[in-house]
């Protein structure tokens, strides 16, 4: 089997929701706006707890940071699928010679690059009004980083293949799904607040070994491999599990026909 | 005799959508540079059968070859040469003309992308519309616009799926004549369905009748019409063939079978 990869097709597809990007408020209030207010409001917070812990201010800032990338890049993946199906140009696109490794891979891109484009805005904001460097994690921010993403990405290429099979009525789905795990994450919180039922899921779930591991290396300056190998090896396991789902449904979609209609 | 090559060859086409077959054993073929009218009631498969052509609807069985090759293993090279043009599908409403058109070009990978992008909306006589929102043009300056896309990559072969529905018959004249002038010029083939049997008798070569997934007529506009409607005429008249076609079929069925 042939791997057909084309950097000038995926940059199409950035170039689309580049155009996209200021031409829709929401969008451009997507990158910019919502990431800000988030961070302005559990920065406030944060200037607040911090009379009694800074760390505790720390944990609040880089929880949020943190959480924006991958809420940002999760949700990303699906509104972005989404945006052809409002535009109904999903066959247009689909007729094209891109491919479907192409299509997924370049919205994956696409909230990438997005996040950076937040995170720039966030961590200036950050560094200048509450004086935290979310660098300050050093190394391990990238190991971190890496490993939302991957959950992020999976969550996305998940939202993507219930959209394909059951349409527009599921959309919300892709916006839903991050919002509905933030509690059990234990993002702003230890995985030890939560009752102790959760306790023994939320280990299942990769972000709760990254946000561990983040309050770990705020507390401890030291980095918690354990934490940071248990959520790659969940990772890899739901990634592997997401995209043979997403493969399955679209195939069933192109089957059905439903595809054609979305 | 010269055979011509089929650039659009489709062999024993099957797809069913549960106990519904939607194209059923369908074969044709289209030669390079001609002009395929592909007509039929609503429900008849059409779209259907342009949706496997365009590989967005997985067909059960049967080949499809474009230049010779199979589709399915081949899709990215032939893709490239093929475009699609539908009055369904309109292009993103946000984005100006030239962006929409833009993003297509790398799509296709068109070489000197932003020049084709002129090209095409200065052949099409639309460059004074380049950075209008597609939102902001009329349902005719919209068919243009998808005609701009379908034509973006020099396609080879061109399906064309009721492309100017619900427009006007002024549009529709100059969309016409606007296809005739680049299919010669270009010397394209296109496949073209619509429920305007003026747009086929004024572009097709040949047209296939088909119904329930079938073929059930083909031939040249003058002979259909010679044919079915069993007098010496002068001049094709598909609408009356179409509606012979479809009422006869209508009485068979009634009858108790399809005869094909």
């Amino acid at each position: 089997m042939r791997l057909d990869l084309s950097v000038t097709r995926i940059y199409a597809l950035g170039l689309r929701h580049y155009f996209l990007t200021f031409r829709h408020l929401e969008r451009f209030a997507d990158l910019f706006i919502f990431p800000i207010v988030g961070l302005l409001l559990w920065g406030f917070l944060a200037n607040y707890v911090q009379v009694q812990s800074q760390t505790l201010a720390s944990f609040f800032l880089g929880g949020m940071i943190l959480w924006i990338i991958f809420e940002r890049v999760g949700t990303s993946v699906g509104i972005d699928f989404m945006y052809e199906l409002w535009d109904r140009n999903l066959v247009n696109v689909l007729a094209t010679p891109l491919t479907t490794i192409e299509f997924i891979g370049g919205l994956v891109l696409v909230s990438i690059v997005k996040v950076f484009v937040s995170l720039f805005a966030m961590v200036v904001i950050a560094l200048f009004y509450y004086h935290f460097s979310i660098f300050s994690l050093g190394v391990s921010l990238v190991l971190f980083w890496i490993n939302l993403v991957i959950f992020a990405v999976t969550l996305g290429t998940f939202s993507i293949g219930v959209i394909s099979r059951w349409g527009h009525s599921v959309g919300p789905l892709t916006w839903v799904l991050p919002f509905a795990i933030q509690p059990f994450a234990a993002v702003f919180y230890p995985v030890s607040i939560l009752p102790s039922f959760f306790q023994k899921i939320v280990w299942f779930l990769p972000l709760a070994h990254v946000f561990e591991g983040m309050r770990y290396t705020i507390s401890t300056k030291m980095f918690s491999f354990d934490h940071f190998f248990a959520a790659l090896g969940l990772n890899i396991i739901y990634f592997a599990l997401s995209i043979s789902f997403f493969t399955f449904m679209f195939k069933r979609s192109k089957k059905s026909g439903t595809l054609a209609k979305l | 005799m010269i055979k011509n090559t089929p650039v659009l060859e489709v062999s024993n086409l099957v797809k069913k959508f549960g106990g519904f077959t939607a194209v059923d054993n369908l074969s044709f073929s289209v030669d390079e540079g001609q002009v395929l009218g592909f007509l039929g009631p609503n429900g008849a498969g059409k779209s259907t059968t342009i949706n496997c052509l365009l590989g967005v609807v997985e067909k059960d069985s049967g080949e499809i070859k474009m230049f010779g090759k199979d589709l399915a293993s081949h899709r990215v090279e032939v893709m490239g040469k093929v475009n699609y043009c539908s009055a369904e599908y309109i292009l993103p409403y946000s984005l100006t003309l030239y962006e929409n058109l833009l993003v297509y070009a790398h799509y296709y990978e068109v070489k000197n992308a932003k020049n084709r992008v002129l090209e095409v909306l200065d052949d099409l006589e639309m460059t004074d519309l380049k950075s209008a929102r597609i939102r902001s043009l009329s349902l005719g300056q919209r068919a243009r616009a998808n005609f701009a896309k379908a034509l973006i990559n020099k396609p080879k072969l061109l399906l064309l799926d009721e492309p100017m529905a619900s427009m006007d018959p002024d549009v529709v004249d100059k969309g016409i004549k606007l296809i005739k002038k680049i299919q010669k010029e270009e010397k394209m083939t296109i496949l073209y369905t619509s429920h305007n049997m003026w747009e086929i008798e004024q572009v097709a070569d040949d047209v296939v009748f088909v119904n329930h997934g079938k073929i059930i007529a083909q031939g040249t506009p003058l002979e259909l019409t010679r044919q079915e409607l069993k007098f010496e005429a002068k001049e094709p008249n598909l609408r009356e063939v179409f509606i012979e076609l479809s009422r006869r079929q209508m009485v068979e069925e009634e009858n108790g079978g399809l005869s094909t």
